[in-house]
């Protein structure tokens, strides 16, 4: 019944941030812009350093899709919410205020994918990169939890905004280190000790990179079912995370006169 | 069951605070600065079902403030708050449902590019409204806020006079028993207030709802609320039926009065005259005065016409703004 409704509210928000996002598809463009230059980036300089190597072609064309369905912008969306005051609305209703932060979510990403999609096909067929179906299949699970961890990620940090100020530069440290350590620099493979057993064991790897290797079928070579329970290991902690952080960020919401 | 139950609330909070310049500026990114704001100071009062309170006070006097906390938004530092039996700020969901919190600053929330029908319904489903109750609410908005024209339009194209027309009637589509109106008229024109303030009046006679209602306009205060709270740093200064407060604030009533021929000598003699012009007085004369004067005034002049006034209500409560009320 409570997931019914959920579902049913969730959908009902969904409809309408696509609605609204709608009519700002030159500023979408600009996002999908924004997050494929990181992988682009990835993937000139480690192509170059191993020209010889399909599956780093491969492997960076799943991330540019993983990082376009997987981006989280709730340091725009939610936090400044609470600065202007706005978010009074949301706790008005009689639902879980996070419905709605996670219907604009939805909504973002869902643009991006369309938008960034051709981007993902330009690269992919301009590096031959050719991805069997079953990996690809295989991965799915692993991109949605990518996805419940990039959002879980961003949301947590955003949720500073209830403290300070500087909301934007709270969440931008927590972007660089899912670039670092979740295989967008790098392949966490190619890192350097104790680098790479660092981003292994982060919930920054499963939050990019996993998945994309995943599809890519190399060089992951653990069982999946172990991926897929590191990531929820991870999810887990989030949720527990998110939840403590806004009982006690929203006893300290104080928009006073917005 | 009371519909609205505060005792000694009080509510405090910090704010940033910096010098001018560059200088402090910087120094603000090391070392912030903050001070203390009592918005509240053990505020306390009750509010009958059905009862309807206008809770008034210069800017900055807690009202806003008080509303949030009652409506849920916000969590007091201290006191006990009931909204119908719920404490408001643990928002349960069945508590949401019963209440509205309508600001005539942002009378409309959500999707701006959905139409005004489209956010009804989303309420509809938001709100648990059967099918056929929210037919029947509908059809009653429709006619009390002249909704029709508006329904097929989409809420970032509406006027600030039809958003407001729009939030109420996205507030009580699900008709509920307590309504929280922060400053329903501000920036509307006489004939949107004047609808406005119709509509919260049938609204309350049909369905017997709670009001607690701010607002700068004495005109709206004056309409809807026999019982006054007022409210000036943090702490409530008086709560009372409003001819209550005007009579300890304003010991005078005025005359206004329309004579044939020269009176102005007899008029000037019988009182304080604050406004005359061609055969028309107004006379500013003590309470207990009023029959006294009256009844010479009609022995002395060729009376055209007489009334007796109470002064305008914005100009006692200015008062008690200013002055205070000890």
């Amino acid at each position: 019944m409570i997931v019914a409704r959920t579902v049913q509210l969730l959908g009902f928000r969904l409809r309408q941030e696509v609605l609204e996002w709608s009519g700002s598809w030159w500023f979408l463009l600009t996002l999908v812009v924004q997050a494929v230059v990181a992988p682009l980036n990835g993937l000139f300089v480690w192509s170059a350093v191993y020209p010889d190597d399909p599956a780093i072609g491969r492997y960076y064309v799943a991330i540019i899709l993983v990082t376009l369905m997987t981006e989280s912008f709730e340091q725009h969306t939610f936090s400044e919410r609470i600065y202007d005051g706005t978010i009074s609305h949301e706790l008005l209703r009689p639902q879980p205020v996070v419905i709605g932060v996670l219907g604009t979510n939805l909504a973002i990403r869902a643009w991006l994918t369309a938008l960034g999609a051709p981007v993902v096909l330009l690269a992919g067929f301009s590096l031959s990169a050719g991805f069997g179906w079953w990996p690809v299949l295989l991965s799915l699970p692993s991109v949605a939890l990518a996805a419940v961890l990039v959002f879980l990620w961003t949301f947590l940090l955003s949720m500073a905004a209830f403290w300070t100020d500087r909301v934007h530069a709270v969440v931008g440290f927590g972007s660089q280190l899912i670039f670092l350590l979740g295989g967008t620099a790098a392949p966490i493979g190619l890192l350097p000790d104790p680098w790479r057993g660092l981003a292994g064991a982060s919930p920054f790897w499963g939050m990019n990179g996993l998945p994309a290797e995943i599809a890519a079928g190399d060089p992951y070579d653990g069982s999946i079912a172990a991926a897929w329970g590191y990531q929820l290991f991870w999810v887990v902690v989030f949720v527990v995370a998110v939840w403590a952080v806004w009982r006690a960020g929203v006893r300290r919401y104080t928009a006073v006169g917005s | 069951m009371i519909g609205v139950e505060v005792d000694e609330l009080t509510m405090s909070y910090r704010v940033p605070v910096r010098d001018g310049g560059l200088r402090a500026a910087l120094g603000s990114l090391v070392r912030r600065e903050y001070r203390a704001v009592q918005a509240l100071d053990e505020v306390s009062f009750r509010i009958e079902p059905g009862e309807v309170v206008g809770f008034i006070g210069p800017n900055g006097a807690g009202k806003t403030t008080t509303m949030k906390i009652l409506s849920g938004i916000l969590h007091p530092s201290s006191g006990r708050v009931r909204v119908l039996a719920n404490v408001p700020w643990q928002r349960r969901s069945g508590f949401l449902k019963r209440i509205a919190f309508v600001r005539g600053s942002q009378p409309v929330g959500g999707s701006q590019e959905l139409t005004v029908m489209d956010s009804l319904e989303y309420q509809r489903l938001l709100y648990d409204v059967p099918r056929a109750a929210f037919g029947r609410a509908l059809t009653t908005l429709e006619e009390l806020l002249r909704l029709g024209p508006l329904l097929d339009r989409q809420l970032r194209a509406l006027s600030l006079g039809e958003r407001m027309r729009v939030g109420l009637a996205m507030a009580l589509i699900y008709q509920p028993e307590v309504l929280f109106l922060d400053e329903p008229t501000i920036g509307l024109d006489v004939t949107a207030a004047t609808l406005m303030r119709e509509f919260v009046s049938d609204y309350v006679a049909q369905t017997g709802a709670t009001v607690l209602l701010t607002s700068h306009y004495m005109a709206d205060v004056a309409s809807l609320c026999p019982r006054l709270i007022l409210i000036d740093h943090g702490r409530v200064e008086y709560d009372g039926p409003l001819a209550e407060l005007s009579a300890r604030l304003s010991p005078y009533k005025l005359i206004r009065i329309a004579a044939r021929g020269d009176g102005d000598a007899v008029v000037h003699e019988l009182g304080e005259v604050v406004e005359s012009s061609d055969g028309l007085w107004v006379l500013r004369v003590p309470r207990d005065e009023v029959a006294r004067t009256t009844s010479q005034l009609l022995t002395a002049l060729e009376v055209l016409d007489l009334a007796v006034e109470e002064p305008p209500l914005e100009k006692v409560i200015d008062r008690a703004y200013r002055e205070g009320l000890r």
